[in-house]
């Protein structure tokens, strides 16, 4: 009743379904997208195990084969896309006044705007650099046989590591403080003990994928790429050996 | 503040007396050098002026006006109209004099000079609130307060002028958990504060009439957020037996567009609230209400 006639005054499509597409946008950047930040982080600190380690996860990964586009679309790049749209547009509604008002909870407001911003600069730069456009754009494209020596090789450039660096805590503070509001948005945590609880454990989650993000970063950077290069090398004909068995298993046998 | 350690009851006070007296003639001599942010109407130019006037023991912001407008002159002593304000109960239950004190929103009663001038020595200034429009000084239209009140029904219907029987009962937790929420005077401090909470001013064209400019206040009104002090308002009465019977048009208005959505966790409303109500606490109760009604909506349809 009240809400039918507040919305049929002539309102946009965003502003007809504004609270179904906050909401989206606030489960969004849990699943998938953080999701997903936190498995690529994983992901990357299995570096800290040496190549071998980290070549066989992106191996697992990439067995994925064709499906792995069409993954990467749906679960992470559209999604992805859809978060930083409309946190755009809250971006831009807001009015920042953390000088007036420097409260902890008011600094994290502005600092969770920043960071997305920070994050989505990094993120479409990281996803050029490493992903679509490689050496076009400085340092080179990841290759998903060479995981360890490309990786190494594109971020070894000083500046490129405290670029990643910086958009690395960026992403991890936006994450976990957006975890935090996420849990008050949707109604988990209501009291101020509560919340101030949740920020805690938060705090924790955000301090452990830190060191986990800049842990991987150090770790890739320090990589010996030669040696990663001989390793994948070896790793790669592994795999051929493997797979060549396999096909032509039934011809050699009736070779024999 | 005046020591009194002797052991002669009648020699104390006649020394806390001289001590009395001294600070009185001590304190005509200094003066409050005062800053306003002063507009003369609607949609004019603010510009700023100052003022200077002898210091009184207890002051609060409002008898720093009443002293500015017995003067009527600036520092400088050029002669101006008194600074328009709003202001009524004088003991921070109206919700009237909300202004903008030493750059934080807050009551001008209760805003005492002594503390004042303890945040800054040098003088104090006021600004009208930044998220309204200025009528004039330090008067402000409040009306989208009452809007937002009016959109969520922040009050219980009640049908007829008969005699309904006694209303259900309201056990001692329940009425602990809302009297604070029964406290808010719709100041307004929330919303000045609230970094989500946007300015609307709608200047009136040549060729519209009064009505149709009303109207189209309205539909701004209703496009933006409601603020928080609506959000909490909404819960009190949707946790209030008797209220609850509208719990669900309450929920429709707070998930329409500038419901609950809006708020982006910044949490200075609660921090500047002079009452200290614990407004998060009522807009995450509202988000949990909202989050179950939705997944209800869904499936129950």
């Amino acid at each position: 009743m009240a809400a039918s006639t507040e919305q049929s005054q002539g309102s946009s499509f965003l502003g007809k379904h504004q609270f179904l597409v906050y909401r989206l946008f606030s489960l969004s950047g849990f699943i998938p997208v953080g999701a997903f930040v936190v498995v690529h982080l994983a992901t990357n600190a299995s570096i800290l195990a040496g190549p071998e380690a980290f070549q066989s996860r992106v191996d697992m990964i990439h067995g994925l084969g064709p499906l792995l586009p069409i993954v990467e679309w749906l679960f992470i790049f559209l999604p992805m896309i859809f978060h930083a749209s409309i946190g755009f547009v809250i971006i831009s509604g807001g009015l920042p006044n953390v000088g007036s008002y420097p409260y902890v909870g008011n600094v994290r407001y502005t600092l969770q705007r920043a960071t997305g911003m920070i994050a989505f600069a990094f993120i479409l730069w990281h996803i050029i650099q490493l992903h679509w456009m490689g050496a076009a754009l400085g340092g080179g494209a990841f290759d998903p046989h060479r995981a360890s020596s490309s990786a190494a090789t594109a971020i070894a450039p000083m500046l490129v590591g405290i670029l990643y660096a910086i958009g690395i805590v960026s992403v991890v503070f936006h994450f976990s403080n957006g975890l935090w509001t996420l849990g008050i948005t949707w109604g988990l945590w209501t009291s101020s003990a509560a919340m101030q609880r949740a920020s805690w454990a938060c705090l924790v989650i955000g301090l452990t994928l830190g060191t986990l993000g800049l842990g991987a970063l150090v770790a890739m950077r320090a990589v010996d790429v030669e040696q990663a290069k001989s390793i994948e090398e070896r790793m790669e004909q592994m795999h051929r050996d493997n797979s060549v068995e396999k096909t032509f298993l039934p011809t050699s046998k009736q070779g024999a | 503040m005046i020591g009194v350690s002797t052991k002669n009851a009648a020699s104390g006070d006649a020394i806390s007396n001289k001590n009395q007296s001294a600070k009185d003639r001590k304190s005509t001599e200094r003066v409050v050098h005062v800053r306003v942010l002063r507009q003369d109407g609607p949609g004019q130019a603010s510009y700023w002026e100052r003022h200077e006037i002898p210091y009184e023991l207890n002051m609060n912001v409002i008898s720093i006006l009443q002293r500015i407008a017995q003067k009527s002159c600036t520092q400088d002593g050029r002669p101006v109209p008194p600074v328009a304000w709003d202001c009524n109960c004088l003991e921070e239950v109206c919700g009237s004099c909300t202004m903008v004190v030493n750059g934080r929103t807050r009551m001008a009663c209760t805003s005492l000079v002594d503390a004042l001038l303890v945040e800054d020595a040098q003088e104090i200034e006021l600004r009208p609130m930044s998220k309204f429009p200025v009528v004039r000084d330090l008067v402000v239209d409040r009306r989208r307060v009452f809007h937002a009140l009016k959109r969520v029904q922040a009050w219980i219907p009640i049908d007829g002028s008969f005699d309904q029987g006694p209303g259900p009962r309201i056990s001692p937790d329940e009425q602990q958990d809302a009297y604070p929420l029964s406290t808010c005077m719709s100041c307004g401090c929330c919303l000045e504060a609230c970094p989500q909470y946007t300015k609307i001013e709608i200047v009136k064209r040549p060729e519209e009439t009064v009505e149709e400019l009303g109207i189209r206040r309205e539909a701004a009104f209703h496009r933006e957020f409601m603020g928080a002090h609506a959000i909490s308002q909404a819960m009190l009465f949707n946790n209030h037996p008797t209220g609850r019977m509208n719990a669900e048009e309450r929920l429709s208005s707070l998930t329409s567009q500038g419901g609950i959505q809006m708020c982006g966790n910044a949490q200075n409303c609660v921090a500047v609230c002079p009452k200290s109500i614990p407004l998060t606490r009522s807009i995450a109760r509202a988000g949990r209400a909202a989050t179950v009604w939705a997944i209800k909506k869904l499936f129950d349809r």
